[in-house]
């Protein structure tokens, strides 16, 4: 029973090709321990201490180089952005729920949200109070050394100026007396005059030093202030996050809006049944206007912004719905070419041609010829439709989205035909002899003989395919403006707030992990249609 | 019983030379198998052996003369001529099963599912691989999957059956169990069949008559010898027999004579260059075969240097 486990444990990890956990597994059935012990401290232990390395380098590094867009992000401010990230998305969640909540629950609700506003009133308090503590202390500090800096840079600029202005008035001075024909005493005069341009420059720079140290003690980080203040922001934006929490639960929950407008209308039509003669047109008016302000309501949703989690679900299905589309043109043409070497010849100069074309070159043309199909794609069938379907109607799949697809399609599906075409040309001798002793006919051999046969390097290009592909969508996204992870660090490169640069940096390690995914399952796939001699093994 | 079942005529393979005549491996080749005979080809490697064999099969292409299966000329491969080749060739996506069923279905198109699923597991136990059916290729020994190709070539019911060094590849033990599951499912079914071997006591073992060829280029038949064992064969009785070792000497002689004629014919042999496609003549690999077998004679199955 345990041996099975332990077999199907070690199948599991060839087949998704996680070399590294072996050893553990081993090891806990005891299987040769000093072995196994020393693969792990080779295969994993190795890795990570590298990856460790890796983070100390970085954390040392990054604060040293100043940007426009503040210090480069550490790897301790790189998670906190992350975390903050995830709290955004966490609360416009609540938001969402909060407003569709109803009966009970959200009375609830709405008693603990301001049970916890009352609670966070003093901790507020208290945060402000350390902040100001902070700030007369930074104050007091600054007074202690950025004063007598600034008295002393203010001083010596003081005194360089105005030894500057004694020696041009002894020019001048100097100069009054000089006659028109003494030109040894003009010469004298001038090279008197360029030695006066030279001390004061170099008083200059030596009171210009002193600013910048002044200025160095200012700008110097006061880590009680920055604590301080940071917890004051957090407490900021959880009070405010909870004031809009309580109004989705009480007078902006759809429920309520929805009482609201049946009161109205109710009122209206008690006034309509009572009035008589002129009267009643107008009444007839706003009753229908309520009625279907009053549907309107009931059909509505929050409006919730788009956060990472979101944006990173729709650009994997972009990247699937482009990967796709290319494959599904790129599989047949592949299988078309290595069966005939005319078809070859026939395609070898688009593939040639098309093949290095840039994504961002693509998006555009396709941004242009999809538009051209849906001229207003807000009322268009086909969005509608996707709109309103489950579970991917809130992606708000638009024109933009197909454009990204697209481009991800046409920067892909190279690898899968290029590969497909190989597996196709090359399949073994023998296996094509028995299908000719066999005498099987077209489709036969096609399906029982060519493509399991090239399946395996078909697979080594869909994974090549899938890789690229990921690569272009997060570009395509950004040009396209369609959301996604590419228009999230387009928009925190244009935002320019205090953290936009580490969120960019987060979403560095995000594409990092989800292509890393999207490889693993490739592998696995290609595992999975593997035999003994293909050609593609991983 | 038709004595004519395959007449191969005047058969020729050549191929082309781009410095001079075409080469003919294979020139003037003629012989006539009864049906439901065991003929064996035995000759030195690299004499044209292989290459009657595909032409029979029809996956290589016959440059002159014709061959005759059935009272029919051939036109290209087909099922009426299964060949075992000395790889086993199974397509390794598929359980043993299915790459027999890959041949049933082409050969038994009207059959149903259940059929044809029977078929399969017939000839399939017939190879001694009950058991095995649901293995693919690559969980499977080397004779075990000979053993596939066999019952792949035998479930195609075909009119003759052309093995091509069928056990080369295999251990000694193996393929001494190959030969008589060979034999026991030839002695059932009656196929005509040309059996393709550089091993003289396999020849013999297995044959009705053997078919010794001249080396090539230009190889043709030398010489054919009658084995007159009765069948079903015991193989303790063949080798008891008082004739087993003249048929032996009398193999081994004509090999002999033709591997000292290569050794004085190599000016010749020189002079017309060997086409790419003939493996060149290994002079080491037949010495010591034939060493081999003279130096173990109690061993009918002699490990090839080819294995």
């Amino acid at each position: 029973m345990l041996t099975k486990l332990k077999h199907l444990l070690l199948k599991i990890i060839d087949l998704t090709a996680l070399g590294f956990l072996e050893p553990i597994v081993r090891l806990c059935y005891g299987e040769e321990p000093g072995t196994q012990v020393k693969k792990i401290g080779q295969f994993m232990m190795v890795p990570v201490l590298v990856f460790l390395l890796f983070i100390m380098v970085w954390s040392a590094f990054a604060p040293r180089h100043k940007t426009k867009s503040g210090e480069v992000p550490t790897p301790a401010v790189t998670f906190d952005s992350y975390r903050s990230i995830m709290t955004f998305h966490g609360r416009e969640g609540d938001k969402e729920r909060a407003y569709l909540a109803t009966g009970d629950a959200r009375e609830k609700w709405l008693a603990e949200a301001e049970a916890r506003l009352e609670e966070l009133k003093p901790l507020r308090a208290e945060a402000e109070a350390a902040v100001e503590e902070a700030e007369a202390a930074h104050q007091g500090a600054l007074t202690a050394t950025y004063d007598p800096a600034l008295a002393e840079y203010n001083e010596a600029r003081q005194a360089a100026m105005e030894e500057s202005k004694q020696r041009i008035a002894k020019l001048k001075v100097r100069a009054e007396g000089i006659a028109a024909d003494d030109s040894a005493a003009k010469g004298e005069l001038l090279a008197v005059y360029r030695a006066h341009t030279a001390q004061t420059a170099n008083a200059k720079s030596d009171y210009q030093k002193l600013k910048q140290q002044a200025d160095a003690i200012l700008k110097a980080k006061f880590p009680q202030l920055a604590a301080a203040r940071a917890r004051l922001t957090r407490i900021a934006e959880e009070e405010q996050y909870l004031k809009q929490l309580v109004k989705m639960l009480s007078g902006g929950n759809r429920e309520a809006r929805v009482a609201d407008g049946q009161t109205k209308l109710d009122a209206l039509r008690a006034q309509y049944a009572g009035a008589e003669g002129a009267a009643l047109f107008p009444l007839a008016k706003s009753i229908n206007s309520a009625e279907s302000r009053l549907a309107r309501t009931a059909e509505s949703a929050y409006a919730k912004p788009w956060t990472l989690p979101m944006q990173i679900i729709r650009s994997v299905y972009c990247v699937f719905v482009g990967f796709f589309m290319g494959s599904v043109i790129a599989i047949p043409i592949g299988v078309l070419c290595g069966l005939s070497r005319t078809f070859m010849a026939a395609m070898t100069p688009f593939i040639a041609l098309f093949k290095p074309v840039s994504p961002i070159v693509w998006l555009p043309i396709f941004l242009i010829v999809i538009g051209g199909f849906f001229p207003d794609p807000d009322k268009h069938w086909f969005f509608t439709t996707l709109w309103n379907a489950p579970l991917i109607g809130w992606l708000k799949i638009n024109p933009a989205f197909l454009a990204s697809a697209a481009t991800v399609a046409m920067c892909s599906l190279w690898a899968t035909m290029v590969n497909t075409a190989l597996g196709v040309a090359s399949v073994d001798k023998d296996h094509i002899n028995v299908a000719r002793v066999l005498r099987l006919g077209f489709w036969p051999r096609l399906f029982k003989i060519v493509l399991p046969s090239a399946l395996p390097l078909v697979f080594a290009g869909l994974r090549i395919s899938l890789g690229v592909g990921w690569m272009v969508l997060i570009a395509a996204e950004l040009l396209a403006s369609s959301e996604g992870l590419g228009k999230f660090v387009w928009d925190q490169f244009n935002n320019g707030a205090s953290d936009s640069f580490a969120k960019m940096v987060v979403v560095v390690f995000v594409v990092g992990i989800i292509g890393l995914l999207l490889d693993r399952i490739m592998i696995v796939f290609q595992r999975a249609v593997s035999f003994e001699g293909s050609v593609a093994t991983v | 019983m038709n004595k004519r079942y395959v007449e191969i005529v005047n058969l020729v393979k050549a191929y082309p030379n781009p410095v001079g005549d075409p080469i003919r491996v294979v020139d003037g080749f003629n012989l006539n198998i009864a049906e439901g005979e065991v003929i064996g080809v035995i000759g030195h490697s690299g004499c044209g052996k292989s290459t009657v064999l595909t032409m029979t099969a029809g996956l290589n292409e016959i440059t002159n003369g014709n061959i005759v299966v059935d009272g029919k000329e051939i036109d290209g491969p087909g099922p009426d001529r299964a060949v075992v080749f000395q790889a086993p060739c199974l397509l390794p996506w598929m359980t043993a099963a299915q790459n027999v069923m890959l041949g049933v279905k082409r050969v038994y198109p009207h059959a149903t599912k259940r059929q044809r699923k029977d078929i399969v597991a017939y000839y399939l136990s017939l190879v001694g691989l009950a058991d095995a059916m649901d293995k693919r290729p690559r969980e499977m020994s080397g004779g075990m999957q000979q053993r596939v190709g066999i019952a792949r070539a035998i479930a195609l019911k075909p009119k003759m059956l052309l093995l091509d060094e069928p056990f080369g590849r295999l251990d000694s033990l193996t393929r001494m169990d190959l030969q008589d599951v060979i034999l026991d499912i030839l002695d059932r079914e009656k196929l005509t069949t040309m059996v393709i071997t550089h091993d003289v006591d396999e020849a013999i073992y297995m044959s009705d008559r053997i078919c010794m060829m001249t080396n090539g280029p230009r190889a043709r038949v030398g010489q054919v010898l009658d084995i007159p064992f009765e069948r079903p064969r015991d193989r303790k009785a063949v080798l008891a027999h008082d004739l087993y070792y003249d048929l032996r000497g009398c193999l081994i002689d004509f090999l002999e004579k033709f591997e000292k004629k290569k050794h004085t014919d190599q000016a010749e042999e020189i002079a017309a260059p060997r086409s790419a496609k003939e493996p060149p003549i290994s002079t080491r690999g037949d010495v010591s075969a034939r060493d081999a077998t003279l130096t173990n004679p109690l061993t009918l199955a002699v490990v090839s240097p080819m294995a």
